[in-house]
């Protein structure tokens, strides 16, 4: 969903909206702890919705984006409890989205590839937090 | 009889009959604990612009306008309603995680200053719902200013 953002395409961000909503919907709880199923529901109750808005939005990457905002938080906060599944993770801030207010983004790559801003600035943004292991 | 005062009287027919079919009325009467109102003390011009552009759309209790008693309007009324309340309900805003309080505030603030909500068919009918722009501007300060607060003591 990411990549399809820096690249400013909306239907595959759209599609990958309904993949991860998909995900969090099928996702199987059992396997956690009750403290952890507490925590992960909250997150995806959140989360799902913004995957669903950014999976019904194709066509308008403005909307789809300012859900992305959010749904990035909720996975940074996921990420936080649950780890990185063992794959490094960036977590990058662009300044200027929101007006100069900025936004944060998760990424699998150490190289700044903006998803806000896509190709009109690619490169904006720094790392924040090297998510190791 | 002529086949144009048939067709003609066939429509008056079809009209009168579903002056008949009248979906449920929205309004509980009652304001919830849970209700916008009760969970953010917010100053009296935001709420009442929330109350007056929102809240029919997406709370318990709709103000209906004379027209709502001729059908097929109810029925429109009745769809934009519940499917508003699906999205955002602010008579249950409080009953919603932390998390998704702040999620929701930022929405109603995108669509508000996206100019998406309140829809074009409504203000055409609620002029107290074509925001003006300092009314606009009223709203999404106080939105942001309160999501911000939310998240900072989360």
């Amino acid at each position: 969903m990411k990549n399809a953002f820096t690249k400013d395409n909306t239907s595959e961000a759209a599609t990958a909206g309904k993949t991860l909503q998909a995900a969090f919907i099928n996702f199987d709880t059992k396997t956690l702890s009750a403290q952890q199923q507490k925590i992960f529901t909250d997150i995806a109750d959140d989360a799902k919705e913004h995957a669903e808005h950014i999976g019904a939005n194709g066509g308008n990457i403005a909307h789809q984006r300012e859900h992305f905002d959010m749904l990035s938080k909720d996975m940074a906060d996921l990420i936080q409890t649950f780890g990185n599944g063992g794959q490094t993770l960036y977590k990058d801030f662009c300044p200027m989205y929101n007006k100069g207010k900025g936004a944060y983004w998760i990424s699998e790559t150490k190289e700044i590839k903006n998803p806000y801003l896509g190709k009109a600035m690619p490169t904006c943004g720094t790392v924040k937090e090297e998510i190791k292991q | 009889m002529s086949l144009k005062k048939k067709i003609l009287l066939l429509f008056v027919a079809v009209f009168l009959a579903i002056q008949f079919i009248i979906p449920a009325h929205n309004k509980s009467g009652q304001v919830l604990p849970t209700d916008f109102a009760k969970v953010f003390t917010a100053p009296a011009n935001v709420q009442s612009t929330l109350q007056n552009a929102c809240y029919d759309c997406h709370s318990n209790n709709t103000n209906y306008p004379w027209y709502s008693n001729i059908q097929p309007m109810a029925w429109v009324m009745a769809r934009h309603i519940s499917k508003g309340k699906a999205k955002l309900n602010f008579s249950g805003f409080g009953s919603n995680t932390t998390r998704k309080q702040i999620s929701k505030l930022k929405e109603i603030l995108n669509q508000i200053k996206d100019s998406e909500m309140p829809i074009p068919s409504y203000k055409l009918m609620h002029k107290s719902a074509r925001l003006s722009q300092d009314e606009k501007t009223l709203l999404i300060n106080w939105l942001q200013a309160t999501a911000d607060s939310l998240s900072v003591s989360n």
